[in-house]
């Protein structure tokens, strides 16, 4: 039987989580738009507890299975990434619980900290003029740039982020990404697809050495960052971290990709702007060829999102439109990584 | 890419079982019935573009003559068949033996091969609205 996250079947988690809560309430409860591997549910909560009100905003993530990623999607692994950033300097919702158990609420899911603040989505209009406009008063970018160096200044062995994988040295980390991104492919389509599989073994033949390694997201943009009078509140879609090339961050951040039309970075900062102040705040060289190779690297990433898309909606195992209308994204990102390799 | 036919159907039955109940005003909620009503209609007159497959087979084709006809490739080349699948294999096999080919014929294959995926790209964005 499937069992839906109604805000009644959330309540009465929560109840269990929260003994002491009396005449516990939720109010606000929406599922947002947003989020492409998990159900997001944000809500409010209201309960008594020693003859005291309590008020707390929460947000559930739910794996509904049969998303995005696929096999690659781990809530468990993200709930122990969030309790590993709590006492660290990086800007991270607060992790509350995690539960595998999939009699609750019809998967496994975890519930955090709702922050406060807003992630408009950088490729809509109201996104665009969002950035463009706190980019001009000036408070943003630095925030970015600021929790950008927070991911690439953490000590992630004494964070405890070792269980997240340490490549070897040398070549490894670029060659474990290609891997796992090769997998996504190779469970979403039936037959090779020649423009990918060229483009893969390019990236192959010239993945580059890691010179250093540090925390790195893996999707760090606008978007991605919950932002609250100007600045960066929150790092949010703890997705795709890895310990790997702090370049493979900044290379997202410089790639055309993440800015569609707009002259700053990410829609929010100046190039120069950011490349000085990372410099600054990390006392790490941008390493501009690691950083087109990691770009390219990122068009077959998208390659392969678009393609796990398409193929579970072709499957029939997901009726989103949203993952039906990546089919014609295909072509588009691969033309863009063929165009950076030369034809 | 997802047949035509399969996407009207799906988006029909979106309308129908995802949208229209989530309308609660009438006028617009009859728009997305009647419009899924039409996508049925529409999905039974439309055919996949014959020209797209043409133009692939077309660039294949080429691209394994003209390989099959260098000496140092020909065995290489006839270990695939001549379909996309078969060049996703030419192209592994020829990074593979990248070392025993020598660089300049790799070059010259390389070449080759990616001309001929340009044309492939090209007959794909053809659909995805960027290459007309």
């Amino acid at each position: 039987m499937r069992v839906e996250t109604t805000p009644e079947a959330v309540r009465d988690y929560l109840q269990t989580k929260l003994p002491a809560a009396r005449n516990l309430a939720l109010s606000n409860f929406v599922q947002t738009a947003g989020g492409w591997s998990h159900e997001i549910h944000v809500f409010d909560a209201a309960w008594e507890e020693n003859g005291r009100p309590v008020r707390r905003g929460f947000c559930l993530r739910k794996d509904p299975g049969a998303a995005l990623l696929r096999d690659l999607s781990n809530l468990e692994e993200q709930f122990r990434v969030l309790k590993a950033l709590e006492a660290t300097a990086v800007p991270a919702p607060k992790p509350y619980w995690y539960e595998a158990d999939p009699s609750i609420l019809g998967g496994p899911f975890l519930v955090m900290e709702k922050v406060e603040g807003e992630a408009p989505n950088p490729w809509s209009r109201a996104g665009k003029r969002f950035y463009a406009e706190a980019a001009s008063r000036g408070k943003l970018p630095a925030s970015f740039v600021e929790a950008l160096a927070s991911l690439h200044n953490l000590d992630w062995r004494a964070a405890g982020l070792e269980f997240l994988g340490v490549p070897g040295p040398g070549r490894d980390f670029a060659l474990g990404e290609i891997a796992k991104w090769e997998r996504l492919v190779a469970a979403s389509i039936r037959k090779p697809e020649p423009v990918l599989t060229e483009i893969i073994a390019w990236l192959r033949a010239n993945a580059p050495e890691t010179r250093r390694l540090a925390f790195v997201h893996g999707a760090f943009r606008t978007g991605n960052l919950m932002i609250k009078d100007d600045s960066v509140a929150a790092i949010i879609d703890w997705e795709l971290q890895v310990i790997g090339d702090p370049m493979y961050d900044v290379a997202y951040v410089l790639s055309d990709l993440n800015r569609e039309g707009s002259p700053l970075l990410s829609c929010v900062v100046e190039r120069q702007f950011f490349l000085d102040t990372y410099r600054r705040l990390t006392g790490l060289e941008v390493d501009l060829e690691a950083c087109r190779y990691y770009e390219i690297l990122y068009m077959m990433r998208s390659a392969a999102f678009w393609l796990s898309a398409s193929g579970l909606f072709a499957e029939g195992k997901n009726r989103d439109l949203r993952l039906a209308r990546t089919t014609y994204s295909v072509p588009v990102v691969l033309d863009m990584a063929a165009r950076a390799l030369g034809f | 890419m997802i047949p035509a036919k399969r996407l009207l159907g799906e988006i029909a039955a979106s309308l129908r079982e995802v949208i229209a109940p989530a309308v609660s005003a009438p006028y617009p909620k009859s728009q997305a019935y009647m419009a899924a009503v039409i996508l049925d209609f529409v999905a039974r007159q439309i055919e996949e573009r014959p020209d797209t497959a043409a133009g692939k087979r077309t660039a294949i084709d080429g691209a394994f003559d003209e390989l099959g006809q260098m000496p140092q490739l020909a065995d290489l080349v006839s270990r695939c068949a001549p379909t996309e699948e078969g060049m996703s294999h030419l192209i592994e096999l020829l990074y593979s033996e990248r070392e025993r080919l020598g660089e300049e014929t790799f070059a010259l294959a390389n070449r080759t091969i990616r001309a001929a995926l340009r044309h492939l790209l090209d007959e794909d964005l053809k659909v995805a609205g960027k290459g007309e």
